[in-house]
């Protein structure tokens, strides 16, 4: 009996592995890999292309941490990231009109976007306390809904700067705003390291590190798994006297803060501020990103975050450089779009306990 | 809630303002902007009948999925890329007119049929969460419609003409030119009236479709469908193949928003290839919300209020943003902006709808439980 | 028995739907006929002069007129081209009326008629030619648009 099971066991080893990992996620890793190794085959430079990977994982690293603390507390994945994110743009153009420069005007950008985003959070927050159940779908059109209404708002508000109005009429915002002369690469530039074409930004990562360690630390405080504990059960969670809308409000709150912080840090590697429409683009890359490295939709850790972003943005970083050297043919876009959304339906079909 | 409960007037008066607010403040907000638009009522007119013509019949394909508890179907673009491939292949095949259209509906059907398959299943594997998951998979297909288009129409599949392909061989080019097809459907019986132009033929169909409709709800697949929508396990009990009939019913929405399309397109007289489908979806749910719709509910009542509304402030939210601000893309925005929460307040108000249903029945039981142990 | 009759309802209804839509093929083919009114030498030395006017009516509406030199064009659809033709042969001549009535090949999409050839009942292949378009290129392949959520394009 005993060898029978063993031997089964054996067997399956292929299998376990596949189960724990999961296939989408492994598919991918070997999908990346091939593309790395191909890569000087096809005459791309390895360690600029490592570079690029770095360098946008280091961007779009925090966007992607603003998902953990929704999906903990059971909110599910946050599609209403556009609204953290349109606090960082408050922050971010508020800062420039009053005229800090430098790497000032990103600590000035990161202070005045938390009070939006602490407000735009709780009533955030608030909603999705009424609509439990139907988060993801309310977050996708509460995004939806406030980026249209900044987009009159960026052409009305009385900004004056001269850097960032359209030069002609003297008002309204421009779409993309050139951070030259203000933070552009503040971070990124911060210890960097650079080895032959090797560029690493070690502001940016060790940032991106501290943030982490914070969120990683604040789900082992009690606060933490309390909110946790709301997510994975909340029955059992109310029972055991925690006040569950406290814990999400508090969650979508951190998210949001989060989200803000995290298109400051983008802007600064990118080195544009993108108003208008953009922050629509935000939203899926960030969401599919966390899935790939293997989050589900009610649970997700660092290690998800920082693979996802790694694997996701490898794809799309690699496979352009590496489809138009082989085939002639940039296939790049199509196949990013089927890959992300592809992991958002996966995610999204699979069987998961206790989120409703 | 439930239908049991006497309603008292009062309660009917609020339900009828609850669901008639979001036309109500349409027709608020229509009536502040005609006059500082400064468009000619017979514009206004011309405009909105066209566009009635052009939109009702997608529209009218959001029903099915309604009525069978799955929401709103933002997967109807599925059909409409079925659309747009049959009407591709008729422009390379050089089909005009009338036929050109029927045939690319025909070519529509089996492509429509296979994605609704595809979309079903994937829908009954995320019960609960329909509408989040069909908006996915909307985007999801978009990337397999780039693929098909962009680079298997050409090298894969042929076409012949280089006023439709890209220079590079392969690929269609970002418009593709209907004009021999151009409003041929809604001319056929020319009809102006007071100089509105009506076109006829085009409201024939859509007349026709409201008939479908209609009768369908009568079919037993249709009855099927109303139990499945109301409650899964209780109409699973009564031996209806609850998953089957879910698939069926994405099946025909997604081939009736390919034929929508098809009449769509005609209207325009070009396809924007790659950005025709994916306005297409949010416009017409939130026109049908817009017309007093909720997910759960919508009647074909609501599909032509809805256009006529959305299609008002459509035309009227750009002017009327000029004329105050001097800036034309206030407007613009302006419409966005409302589109999207439309939507917005729409599924926020069935969230808690619901969330007020399931905890009044709670109470309900729990009510009935204590009475017994009163009893006992 | 009810499975195998709703099986044949299928097929049928599935055959029905291929053969609508071949009639389609046969009725909706949109052809468009260029008619010249030019001088035109045939392969075998044979001369066509051109007439001094001509105007051509297709179903009854007047689709172009014609000087010598000139080219006209109508869209049509379907293979049977029926056109009535106002001939003036020469300046202040009597107008001449003429009925042709004609099959167009299936696969070409442009046509070009040469009308002097054609009323003076030479062989098809003489009046007879398939137009084909110019290709004028855009220098610049188009941008291609894809899904709203793309990832802004940096490099």
């Amino acid at each position: 009996m005993n060898d029978i099971a063993n031997s089964k066991k054996e067997k399956s080893w292929l299998k376990r592995l596949v189960e724990s990992y999961g296939l989408p996620r492994l598919i991918i890793t070997v999908f990346l890999l091939l593309l790395l190794v191909l890569a000087p085959f096809v005459g791309a430079d390895l360690p600029t292309q490592v570079s690029n990977i770095i360098a946008r994982f280091s961007w779009n690293g925090i966007l992607v941490l603003a998902m953990i603390p929704m999906v903990h507390s059971g909110c599910g994945l946050n599609f209403g990231l556009p609204l953290g994110v349109i606090s960082g743009l408050l922050g971010a153009t508020i800062s420039i009109e009053l005229g800090f420069t430098g790497a000032f005007s990103f600590v000035m950008a990161i202070l005045i976007a938390t009070p939006f985003a602490l407000i735009f959070g709780m009533g955030y927050g608030w909603l999705l306390n009424k609509i439990k159940g139907g988060e993801m779908m309310i977050a996708t059109y509460v995004g939806f809904s406030s980026v249209s209404l900044m987009c009159m708002m960026w052409l009305v508000l009385p900004y004056k700067s001269p850097n960032m109005v359209w030069g002609l009429s003297g008002k309204g915002l421009r779409t993309t705003i050139s951070l030259d002369g203000y933070y552009n690469q503040v971070l990124a530039k911060f210890l960097q390291i650079q080895i032959g074409n090797l560029v690493i930004p070690v502001g940016t990562l060790l940032f991106f590190a501290v943030l982490a360690l914070a969120i990683w630390a604040f789900l082992h405080t009690k606060t933490g798994t309390a909110m946790t504990a709301v997510g994975s059960n909340p029955v059992f969670a109310r029972a055991a006297g925690i006040n569950v809308n406290k814990m999400r409000m508090l969650s979508v709150v951190m998210s949001t803060w989060v989200a803000a912080v995290g298109i400051l840090v983008y802007e600064q590697g990118f080195g544009f501020v993108q108003l208008y429409t953009a922050p629509f683009a935000m939203t899926l890359p960030t969401v599919s990103a966390i899935l790939i490295g293997g989050a589900t939709v009610n649970k997700a850790t660092i290690t998800n975050v920082i693979i996802g972003t790694i694997l996701f943005q490898g794809i799309v970083t690699m496979t352009p450089t590496v489809m138009n050297n082989m085939i002639h043919m940039d296939m790049s876009e199509v196949i990013r779009i089927i890959v992300s959304n592809g992991m958002i339906l996966y995610a999204l079909t699979r069987k998961t306990e206790g989120s409703k | 809630m439930s239908k049991k409960t006497g309603t008292t007037k009062n309660e009917k008066l609020g339900a009828f303002l609850r669901r008639g607010s979001v036309p109500l403040m349409f027709i608020v907000l229509c009536a502040a902007c005609i006059p500082i638009a400064g468009l000619s009522p017979s514009y206004l007119a011309n405009e909105v009948v066209t566009r009635m013509g052009r939109n009702a019949f997608l529209i009218l394909s959001l029903l099915i999925p309604i009525m069978a508890g799955m929401g709103l179907n933002f997967g109807m673009t599925l059909g409409a890329m079925a659309g747009e491939i049959g009407l591709i292949l008729v422009a390379d095949w050089q089909i005009v007119g009338i036929p050109g259209m029927v045939l690319a509906m025909i070519i529509s059907i089996p492509i429509s049929i296979l994605l609704g398959f595809f979309c079903g299943k994937i829908l009954n594997m995320a019960k609960g969460r329909e509408m989040i998951t069909s908006y996915i998979i909307s985007y999801f297909m978009n990337g397999v419609y780039q693929l098909v288009v962009l680079y298997l129409m050409g090298s894969v599949i042929p076409i012949k003409h280089s006023s439709i392909k890209l220079p590079r061989g392969y690929g269609i080019r970002n418009t593709v030119s209907l004009l021999e097809m151009r409003q041929k459907l809604d001319n056929l019986i020319p009809l102006t009236i007071g100089g509105v132009k009506i076109p006829v033929m085009t409201f024939i169909v859509i007349g026709l479709m409201c008939l479908v409709i209609v009768w369908f709800r009568r079919t037993k697949l249709g009855q099927d469908m109303r139990a499945v929508g109301q409650d899964m396990a209780v109409a699973r009990d009564a031996g209806i193949n609850v998953e089957r009939t879910r698939i069926l019913s994405i099946i025909i929405s997604t081939v009736l928003a390919g034929f929508g399309m098809v009449i769509y397109l005609q209207n325009m007289g070009n396809i924007p290839t790659y950005t025709a489908h994916s306005q297409i979806g949010m416009f017409c749910i939130a026109a049908l919300l817009v017309g007093g719709a909720s997910v759960d509910k919508a009647s074909i009542g609501n599909v032509f209020l809805g256009v006529i509304l959305f299609h008002l402030m459509f035309i009227v939210a750009p002017r009327a943003g000029a004329a105050i601000t001097g800036d034309s893309m206030i407007g613009e925005y302006f419409r966005v902006f409302v589109s999207y929460a439309v939507i917005t307040v729409a599924l926020i108000m069935y969230e808690t709808n619901k969330r007020r249903a399931k905890s009044a029945e709670g109470e309900r039981l729990r009510q009935e439980q204590l009475k017994e142990e009163k009893k006992a | 028995m009810k499975s195998k009759r709703k099986l044949l309802i299928r097929i049928i209804a599935v055959a029905v739907l291929i053969g609508i839509a071949a009639a389609m093929f046969v009725v909706g083919r949109g052809h468009t006929v260029y008619f010249d009114n030019k001088d035109l030498t045939a392969a075998d030395g044979t001369e066509y002069k051109a007439y001094y006017k001509i105007e051509v009516f297709v179903g009854d509406k007047s689709v172009a007129k014609l000087s010598a030199g000139d080219r006209g064009m109508v869209t049509t659809m379907g293979q049977d081209f029926s056109m009535v033709l106002h001939i003036t042969p020469t300046e202040g001549g009597k107008k001449v009326g003429s009925a042709v009535k004609l099959k167009l090949p299936y696969d070409m999409d442009g046509i070009i008629l040469n009308l002097p050839a054609l009323l003076s009942g030479a062989a098809e292949e003489v009046y007879q030619d398939e137009f084909i378009p110019a290709v004028v290129e855009e220098e610049s392949e188009e941008a291609v648009v894809t899904d709203e959520f793309a990832i802004p394009t940096e490099e």
